[in-house]
């Protein structure tokens, strides 16, 4: 299986910690390791979800994801840097859905 | 290339066949993990231009996956995050199921009889008592290649009116008009094979590490291989494209663009870095009117006198030729000190580019969108584009080229191949041409005084005629402009005025564009329905219905049939024992056969993935065109021809800088652009259905530079208002993210029906392509 972890509870340092705008909500105003668990994927095959802010992390993926550093998971394509967030996007979610879907696997 | 005859019959793909994909290194292992599926069947994603291929997971009739299809030439497997949303778009619980027709201010459900027979009465009523213009049509990119060609036969060559437009005009019009002017024959030259082959790309105000992500993808892979390979970023804020590992990132002010590409030109000629050659044997330089105008005035088309169908008279020009010697005099102004002036870019900067383009040992690829095409000189810039090519020789060759790219997925394949805009016929053949009417009423099977030699109204003539009352009757099909017209009030208003007036609209889901229609007919979308699209680097790509639509939905070439037969028009669809999707297409290909657009055969698009690149001539596909070697329009021995013109040349047209319709002053300082973000497609109503595309980006915000924030006090998060001449709209600021803003410039995306940015932009427009500008008008921005 996947090599995956994620640690929670502990708190990042350096350039992680940093000041989160309101713009995706309260849910994603937190440093990444104090989000808890991994979101489910919404398909198998389809990208995995980040559950925390993007937005104010931008070029700093490989921060962590390359190493699993503070529990992150770790990226099966490092040669993909600089092309992250066009498919791992953040998910606030506190925001309620546009409509609700009735798609299902 | 020669197609492998295997290809042909690749056509339903089984699960077990999948597994081949493991093969692809670019898919990540982990996205290899296998969904249950009952099968897999190969499409073209549903969104942008680039046209992914996907294979469609379906199971118990319904679409439960997407993947990459590693047999795609163009996406190779990779996927942004909307194409794996893709299975998402076809369930938001609000999908449109049944005909509804206004009532009282309300909408009630109608039977399909019911609503067509409406639809048909209404438009027989206007055409009796007003004449065929009072009636039009306003298609889509999105919509396929069968209904763009369907409803452009009903339209030009049944009831005899060329007031058919599709929303390409608000998208690549611009690039349309910059093709032929420049090269005679629309589209490019170029592929993606390009970026590949290419070691230097340019992207001029294309944000394309956002909207065009799989392509940036190949960028970046490019220069991860090779770091000689460079990206120079031209935007007007700083955004994803201008970041690492960008090695040139430049800001320029709206609107420079014309003196900046005049002023790389004036760099090339001075410096000694023009291919003389190319330029004698293959160009003729031309000048064209100037100060033009920019059609904000109703008269403005129409002589100056009050508007009229009697009086439309769509503003052209050819221009003139001139010397090259004349063209190097016209660009003596344009010195790169001249050009920082109008810029803000340093000269020094400015040099460094053209020399990009002037290094004979550099291959460079030019990459557009928005930036230039939404624009009131956009014909201009793609042609001063253009011109930076031809001078170096560095155009339809591989790695050489510019390169537009398309936001829709069939902007390119529908709209503009089968011809459904008011000036066109099917595979770049003119209503004004009483030759091609001729071929029309041969091919259609009409009397040809049917087809109509003036064009028809653009689509912001047809908003506007609306809105006068000129035009009583509207048929709006898979697209939502009452959110994406500028100066969207006037249109709105314009919907509701009453009197004789009616609004067809068919939809998928409940849009701005539904809740203003008199009349709402519910369509299937996407695998629902049998269709072909057409993307960016001519590929025409095939997929097979694949699920049923929810409800009655029904797709739109059955209602654009069973209009026609209510209007006693059903013989232009009838093809005897053909399927009606192949007797349209087949007949379709009779009109660029020969004509430099040749299309295989309806089963071979059926059959092979990823599709093929025209002029498709004897089973192979184009991947340069006007180049000896792989067009084969080029004879032997004549190397390059750029045969879309007469004498074979391609136009180095002199076209100045000149000041925009507004600009920022004392009352409105902002700048505003509109854009998009990577996660919502155009006005959203399918990506916000998609929850975690909407978790990713739940509304469209206001990016402002961090000192203009302090300035007006206002923090991140704090609503704002946004305010022009013609509109307001309050919205969160966002100061950070993914887009900085220069000083006195503010972004806002136009995806969030509760933020209609679309009322304070302006209805200005390019008089050539008649595109209106969404990136530049002047507003205020205060706390609210």
């Amino acid at each position: 299986m996947r090599q995956e972890r994620w640690k929670t509870g502990v708190v990042a340092a350096g350039a992680l910690v940093l000041a989160l705008g309101p713009f995706t909500g309260a849910a994603l105003g937190q440093a990444p390791s104090r989000t808890g668990a991994r979101l489910p994927r919404t398909y198998e095959g389809a990208p995995p979800l980040v559950p925390h802010d993007v937005e104010s992390r931008k070029g700093l993926c490989q921060e962590c994801h390359a190493t699993g550093a503070e529990g992150a998971p770790i990226t099966p394509h490092p040669d993909r840097n600089h092309a992250c967030v066009q498919c791992h996007v953040g998910q606030d979610l506190s925001v309620k859905p546009f409509v609700p879907s009735t798609w299902r696997r | 290339m020669r197609i492998d005859r295997r290809e042909f019959i690749r056509a339903t793909v089984t699960a077990g066949v999948v597994s081949a994909v493991g093969a692809d290194l670019l898919v990540p292992p982990e996205a290899q993990a296998q969904p249950v599926v009952d099968r897999w069947q190969k499409a073209p994603c549903r969104f942008c231009g680039t046209g992914c291929g996907v294979l469609v997971g379906v199971r118990r009739g319904r679409v439960v996956a997407v993947r990459g299809d590693a047999e795609s030439a163009v996406n190779r497997g990779l996927l942004c995050i909307k194409g794996y949303s893709l299975p998402k778009i076809l369930y938001g619980a609000d999908r449109l199921t049944t005909p509804l027709v206004r009532k009282g201010g309300r909408f009630v459900p109608i039977t399909w009889d019911a609503a067509l027979d409406l639809a048909a009465q209404r438009i027989k009523g206007a055409v009796r008592a007003h004449g065929p213009e009072s009636v039009a049509a306003y298609f889509s990119g999105q919509s396929t290649i069968f209904e763009g060609y369907a409803i452009n036969k009903l339209w030009k060559g049944g009831l005899g009116t060329n007031n058919l437009e599709g929303n390409p005009r608000l998208c690549m019009a611009s690039a349309v008009t910059g093709f032929y002017s420049t090269f005679g024959m629309d589209e490019p030259m170029g592929c993606y094979d390009d970026l590949d082959l290419t070691d230097t790309v340019f992207a001029w105000g294309s944000n394309v590490a956002e909207m065009h992500p799989i392509l940036y993808s190949r960028i970046v892979a490019r220069k991860h291989q090779d770091p000689r390979v460079m990206l120079v970023s031209l935007q007007t804020f700083t955004n994803r494209t201008s970041e690492e590992p960008a090695d040139l990132a430049v800001v320029f002010k709206p609107h420079s663009d014309l003196a900046l590409a005049n002023a790389m030109a004036h760099v090339l000629v001075k410096e000694g870095l023009v291919d003389r050659e190319f330029v004698a044997r293959h160009t003729v330089a031309k000048r064209g009117l100037e100060q033009i105008g920019f059609g904000l005035r109703d008269t403005d088309e129409y002589g100056g006198q009050p508007p009229s169908w009697a009086t439309f008279k769509p503003f052209s020009d050819r221009g003139t030729v001139i010397t090259f010697d004349e063209y190097v005099k016209f660009l003596e102004p344009y010195t790169p000190e001249h050009a920082e002036q109008v810029s803000g870019v340093p000269a020094d900067r400015i040099r460094t580019m053209a020399r990009l383009y002037g290094d004979p040992a550099r291959k460079v690829v030019s990459l557009w969108t928005m930036g230039f095409n939404q624009h009131t000189r956009g014909t201009w810039i793609n042609n001063l584009l253009y011109n930076l090519h031809l001078l170096t020789g560095k155009i339809a060759a591989p790695g050489n080229g510019p390169l537009s790219l398309t936001g829709q997925p069939s902007a390119c394949g529908t709209t503009r191949e089968t011809g459904a805009l008011a000036h066109l016929l099917p595979a770049g053949h003119f209503v004004a041409n009483p030759e091609h009417r001729k071929k029309a009423a041969e091919i259609w099977k009409v009397p040809v005084e049917r087809i109509s030699p003036r064009p028809g109204y653009h689509t912001m003539e047809m908003f506007r005629a609306l809105d006068r009352g000129d035009v009583k009757v509207i048929w709006i099909n898979t697209t939502n402009p009452f959110q994406t017209l500028p100066h969207a009030g006037r249109y709105r208003t314009g919907a509701r005025r009453g009197g004789d007036r009616f609004v067809i609209v068919s939809e998928v889901y409940p849009s701005e564009t539904s809740r203003l229609a008199d009349l709402v007919l519910p369509s299937a979308m996407w695998v629902e329905k049998e269709g072909m699209f057409g993307n960016t680097e001519r590929r025409t790509q095939h997929w097979a219905k694949m699920v049923e639509p929810p409800g009655r939905a029904r797709d739109d070439l059955w209602q654009i049939v069973e209009l026609a037969k209510r209007l006693g028009l059903g013989g232009l669809f009838e093809y005897g024992d053909v399927p009606l999707q192949k007797g349209l297409f087949e007949e379709y290909r009779r009109w660029g056969r020969g004509k430099g657009k040749d299309l295989a055969p309806y089963e071979v698009y059926t059959k092979v993935r990823g599709g093929l690149r025209w002029p498709v001539v004897d089973n192979q596909e184009t991947r340069w065109r006007y180049r000896e070697g792989f067009d084969p329009y080029v004879k032997k021995g004549e190397g390059v021809r750029f045969y879309g013109n007469p004498d074979g040349r391609a136009v180095i047209w002199a076209r100045p800088w000149e000041a925009p319709p507004e600009a920022p002053d004392g009352e409105y300082p902002f700048w505003l652009t509109t854009g998009r973000v990577l996660e919502h497609w155009h006005t959203g109503t399918m990506t916000r259905r998609v929850p975690e595309l909407h978790r990713a980006v739940p509304f469209a915000p206001v990016w402002l530079h961090d000192d203009d924030a302090k300035a007006l006090g206002v923090a991140d998060g704090d609503r704002v208002r946004v305010a022009s001449r013609r509109g307001e709209v309050v919205a969160r600021a966002r100061v950070g993210g993914r887009n900085t803003p220069p000083r006195g410039t503010v972004v806002v995306p136009f995806f969030d029906e509760s933020v209609l940015i679309n009322v304070v932009t302006l209805d200005g427009y390019d008089p050539i392509s008649k595109q209106p500008d969404f990136k530049k008008c002047a507003v205020r921005v205060t706390k609210a």
